[in-house]
């Protein structure tokens, strides 16, 4: 401590630097952690929110929801081999639709759920969604911002169907759209008319199930394929790309940060060589020089942790709702502790030379 | 068998085959409490091998080494330096301060690595300066320091555990001759009035008188010399 203090005192900028360097940095792997955080919510919260344990889709669908159809027939079939409770079709279908009486289209994702399933929308404000209900929708409070209140009738003007508005729903956007929650009538309607097909069609069957049974009802119905939530989550059309660039993004900066900070210390440590011949030569160990230089490196890391955290929050606070951001205690937590034991293992490059020295070198010899 | 410092058969070699290079060879030395022992030689003599033995810094290949009745050459790396900080005090060549400490601190380091407390330490090392005439310069950093300044805070650092034994190589080779001279006398003035021991390598001639006994070195080998001169 008194050593590893005194000289971060006495290089105060050598020390400024990179710790701004650090600081920059961390402070960006921070934002894009928070960008990804909220742009995969933005994407996909309402797949990270549902209920379903699993998906039954068609085989040759690619796991993907949009490509899989999953027949009246297969309904039927697989409803009889489970219990109530435990499937309910599920319909998708990507929609641009216009509140009535005016020209802006506005993407939607249409989700087509029993009312009374497990997939139903928990309603914020407004009515509950109903079986027996003609066009009538739950839609994400995120319409609101494009002007769409509740009693709003909403228009597809391809095919001149509409439906109302009667309830707002949260956290439900799937591919960076809001989700509008539909009954299986009016599902029905849409599925002929929009698409080839001439029977009705679901994309899916969500399962709540346990492994053991899902898999019992894979062997008993032909032609099906089960995903998992997470499974559905990642094919996402964009999600996948999305999140990997970014999470690519963070391994590069992360890996330039510990590099950064490794390399400082190695070459201050190489340019006190004599000096810690000296200490040793008058008496310190090497446990005690390492400890100082562990709590020079730990002392930064933690200022510079912090600086980035709270310059990450202050950034939150100023981003514009408009941009998805969000942080996540859990992932700050994990970036730092990473930070954390990287800089230790940068640490270890320096102490090797530190074990390199030796004492009598300070006493000048001829070599 | 008497003293602080006792040498027996001491020897250094290093290499092997063309490169085999005995750079101590069989030196035997008693220095006693209150001894201010030189040692000269030409360069290449082996004085900086002697004194690295003698400052538990490097063991020698064959022979005994003994401080304060101690067996050094048996002790673990660990406990020559627990000595090192304990019993010896070193002054260098160039003073060799820690760039980053403030004269004081440069001495308070010495008794945090021992482990002293703080506010005994504070006092002891306010006295070394002041008796070494630095005490108005407690706050500079050694790049603040002339040389001969920077070797008496060296000296001060040396006395701050109270060793047993100084060991000083070419303490007055960055000096001027005065301020050489100045130097020796106080490490002279120490020994006597606390009855240390001390040793001292150097290559000017000028400062032998203030020492008790000058030695000769040549191929590694030591041998007494009379301190004639002028
Ligand atoms: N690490 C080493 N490896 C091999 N030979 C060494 C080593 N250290 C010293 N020597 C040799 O041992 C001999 C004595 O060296 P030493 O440094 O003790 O001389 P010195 O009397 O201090 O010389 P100077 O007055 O120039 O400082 C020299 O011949 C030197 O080359
Ligand atoms: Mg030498």
């Amino acid at each position: 401590m008194f050593l590893a203090l005194r000289e971060i005192k006495y290089s105060k900028l050598r020390f400024l630097l990179i710790s701004i360097i650090m600081v920059l940095i961390t402070w960006l792997v921070f934002l894009i952690s928070g960008l990804a955080n909220g742009l995969s919510s933005e994407n996909a919260s309402s797949f990270q929110n549902i209920k379903a344990t699993h998906f039954i889709v068609q085989p040759n669908a690619d796991k993907k929801l949009n490509r899989s159809r999953i027949s009246e027939e297969k309904w039927v079939e697989i409803q009889k081999l489970s219990s109530p409770g435990e499937v309910t079709p599920f319909g998708q279908k990507m929609l641009s639709i216009v509140k009535q009486g005016t020209d802006h289209k506005v993407d939607i994702a249409v989700f087509a759920t029993d009312a009374n399933g497990f997939l139903a929308p928990d309603v914020i404000e407004g009515k509950k969604l109903r079986n027996d209900a003609q066009h009538e929708v739950v839609v994400d409070q995120s319409l609101s911002e494009k002007g769409i209140d509740i009693g709003d009738w909403i228009q597809d003007p391809d095919t001149d169907q509409k439906w109302q508005v009667v309830g707002f729903t949260k956290g439900q956007m799937y591919s960076h759209s809001p989700v509008v929650f539909m009954n299986l009538h009016d599902w029905k309607s849409i599925a002929i008319k929009q698409t080839a097909e001439t029977t009705t069609y679901y994309n899916a069957i969500s399962v709540k199930m346990d492994s053991l049974n899902i898999h019992t009802l894979q062997s008993q119905v032909k032609d099906i394929d089960i995903i998992t939530k997470a499974d559905a989550l990642q094919n996402i059309p964009g999600y996948k790309e999305e999140q990997s660039t970014l999470n690519m993004m963070m391994v590069f900066l992360f890996v330039i940060a510990s590099f950064v900070q490794a390399v400082f210390f190695y070459v201050i440590t190489l340019q006190k060589t004599s000096m810690y011949g000296v200490l040793k030569a008058i008496g310190a160990s090497t446990a005690k020089l390492t400890r100082s230089l562990v709590v020079q490196m730990l002392f930064i890391i933690v200022l510079v942790i912090l600086c980035s955290i709270g310059l990450s929050y202050g950034a939150q606070a100023l981003i514009s709702s408009s941009v998805p951001f969000q942080l996540e205690v859990g992932t700050i937590a994990l970036f730092s502790g990473l930070f954390f034991i990287v800089s230790i293992i940068g640490s270890l490059l320096s102490l090797y030379q530190i074990l390199k020295i030796d004492a009598v070198e300070a006493i000048g010899r001829v070599e | 068998m008497s003293g602080k410092v006792v040498l027996e058969n001491i020897s250094k070699w290093y290499g092997e085959g063309a490169t085999f290079v005995k750079a101590v060879d069989q030196v035997s030395l008693h220095v006693q409490k209150g001894e201010f022992v030189a040692i000269i030689g030409p360069s290449g003599s082996g004085k900086s091998t002697l004194l690295s033995i003698m400052g538990a810094l490097l063991s020698p290949s064959e022979g005994r080494f003994l401080l304060d009745n101690q067996d050094v050459t048996k002790f673990t790396k660990n406990e020559m330096a627990q000595v090192r900080l304990e019993k010896i005090g070193f002054i260098f060549q160039s003073s060799n301060l820690v760039s980053f400490l403030s004269v004081r601190d440069q001495l308070l380091l010495v008794s945090k690595l021992a482990g002293k407390k703080e506010k005994e330490a504070k006092q002891k090392s306010d006295q070394l300066l002041e008796r070494v005439g630095l005490f108005h310069r407690r706050n500079h950093y050694p790049e603040q320091l002339s040389g001969g300044e920077k070797q008496r805070v060296a000296i001060a650092r040396a006395w701050m555990n109270d060793p047993e034994l100084i060991l000083a190589d070419e303490p007055t080779a960055s000096l001027d001759s005065k301020r050489g001279r100045d130097i020796v006398e106080m490490i002279a003035k120490e020994v006597k009035s606390r009855g240390k021991s001390a040793i001292m390598v150097t290559h000017d001639e000028r400062v032998l008188d203030l020492c008790d006994r000058v030695l000769m070195i040549k191929d590694g080998q030591l041998s007494e010399r009379v301190a004639t001169h002028i």
